[in-house]
């Protein structure tokens, strides 16, 4: 081994594992012939001890309390702030969860509603036998089908036909059949409620008051599959 | 031993991560003395080390996913993040003014020596310590690091390689010029005495 060798490995080399056992035994000769690189190791010794001794003085160095402390205090900062986001989340999307089920429940309710009027407007005539027999037999001969008057104001149809907006049978009863209409064997027949002037009614070849002609009144008339009025009655 | 050792840090950085204030302090408690140790080593200043400690577990707890259990254990990685916060304490060291006092003798008040013989064996040797502290304090970061890492830390070769994130022979060699120059700084300082005192 040379001396720059021995400079570059030999100092430690009985704490390197690297090195071969070779090598170690090629360092210990030369430190044994060269006195230079002997004392170069010796003055290393002498340096690692010193390093030894400084190191043992902060071997049992240790981070102050405070150190510890402020760690910790960071953790639940962290951690009580990281829950709360969550809970704060969670609590937002529970509430708006609860606002859209309040809102579909709202809505609902209110097409609900919104049948129940059409229900109430326009239902679809059931079938010809559930009609009172008194009322159509009464008027079977009679002809000249009229046409709904011009000045009459027809309620907007909303689901005419719906399964929901067929009426009661009694709710049948009452009609009385237009001078001339006949009775249809259509199950397409509906009720129509419309506001109209009493003088209207006159158009349908009904006698009219004419002191009270002017009078707007709310009549029900039972509309036939050509969609000429049949039969009328005053609602109650 | 070293596996088992290295599964429970593992359990308790799971558990510290979900909130687990004891697990986080246990861990602490196990690795705080190394980390502080190898930055008081490095920078020669208790309240750096004390900073870079507290950065290298704000780290762990901020984001403890950065730690990877297939790349090695806990204590590496923090070595490992220790490391670079004292590089970066190095690096703008120069621009910084010590605002530390000194001690009554003249020197840093950073590590602290302690003995125990006599007053005149304990200022020789509290006075001869200062002067290896201050030759290590004055190497080159690079052979300082090789230096605290073998010599301090007592690492072997291979460890302190992989600490420094560099091959073995880069290690070898950086020790060797640390070690150069801390012998010179070394006889330098032991001779000014003889030098003064001979003046006289």
């Amino acid at each position: 081994m040379k001396c720059e060798q021995f400079e570059a490995i030999g100092l430690d080399a009985e704490r390197d594992a690297s090195l071969s056992e070779l090598e170690r035994v090629a360092a210990r000769e030369h430190a044994g012939t060269c006195s230079r690189c002997a004392a170069l190791q010796d003055s290393w010794q002498a340096a690692g001890a010193e390093l030894r001794a400084f190191a043992e003085d902060t071997a049992l160095a240790q981070a102050p309390a405070r150190v510890e402390m402020r760690l910790r205090q960071e953790f639940r900062t962290q951690h009580v702030t990281l829950k709360m986001r969550r809970t704060a989340v969670v609590a937002a999307w529970a509430l708006a969860a609860a606002a859209a089920l309040v809102g579909a429940v709202s809505w609902r309710n209110w097409r609900h509603s919104q049948y129940g009027e059409a229900a109430n407007q326009v239902i679809p005539a059931p079938a010809k036998n559930n009609l009172p027999e008194s009322d159509f037999a009464a008027r079977a001969n009679r002809r000249d089908p009229a046409a709904v008057p011009s000045g009459a104001r027809q309620p907007v149809s909303t689901g005419a036909g719906r399964p929901e907006a067929l009426m009661a049978d009694n709710e049948m009863s009452g009609f009385a059949f237009l001078p001339g209409a006949f009775a249809t064997d259509s199950e397409e027949a509906a009720i129509l409620r419309v506001r109209l002037q009493r003088g209207a009614l006159g158009a349908l070849g009904l006698p009219v008051n004419e002191e009270r002609a002017a009078e707007w009144i709310q009549v029900d008339l039972l509309v036939g599959e050509d969609g000429l009025p049949q039969a009328v009655r005053l609602p109650r | 031993m070293r596996i088992a050792e290295q599964e429970k840090d593992d359990v308790l950085l799971r558990r510290a991560a979900n909130g687990d204030e004891e697990a986080f302090t246990l861990l602490y408690r196990r690795h705080q003395a190394a980390m502080y140790r190898f930055a008081l080593r490095m920078t020669g200043n208790t309240w750096a080390a004390e900073e870079i400690v507290q950065d290298v577990f704000m780290t762990l707890m901020r984001d403890p996913k950065k730690y990877d259990a297939t790349r090695g254990a806990l204590g590496a990685f923090l070595y490992g993040v220790a490391r670079n916060r004292v590089m970066k304490h190095l690096e703008r060291l120069p621009r910084e003014i010590s605002l530390e006092e000194k001690n009554e003798d003249g020197t840093g008040s950073g590590i602290v020596l302690q003995d125990l013989s006599t007053p005149a064996m304990w200022a020789e040797k509290r006075e001869r310590r200062q002067q290896v502290r201050d030759a290590v304090m004055e190497l080159p970061v690079e052979f300082r690091e090789a230096v605290v890492l073998c010599e301090l830390e007592e690492l072997s070769y291979e460890e302190a390689a992989q600490m420094a994130g560099c091959p073995i022979g880069t290690i070898r060699s950086r020790l060797h010029r640390g070690r150069a120059l801390l012998m010179a700084k070394l006889e330098m300082l032991r001779d000014l005495p003889r030098r003064a005192s001979a003046a006289r």
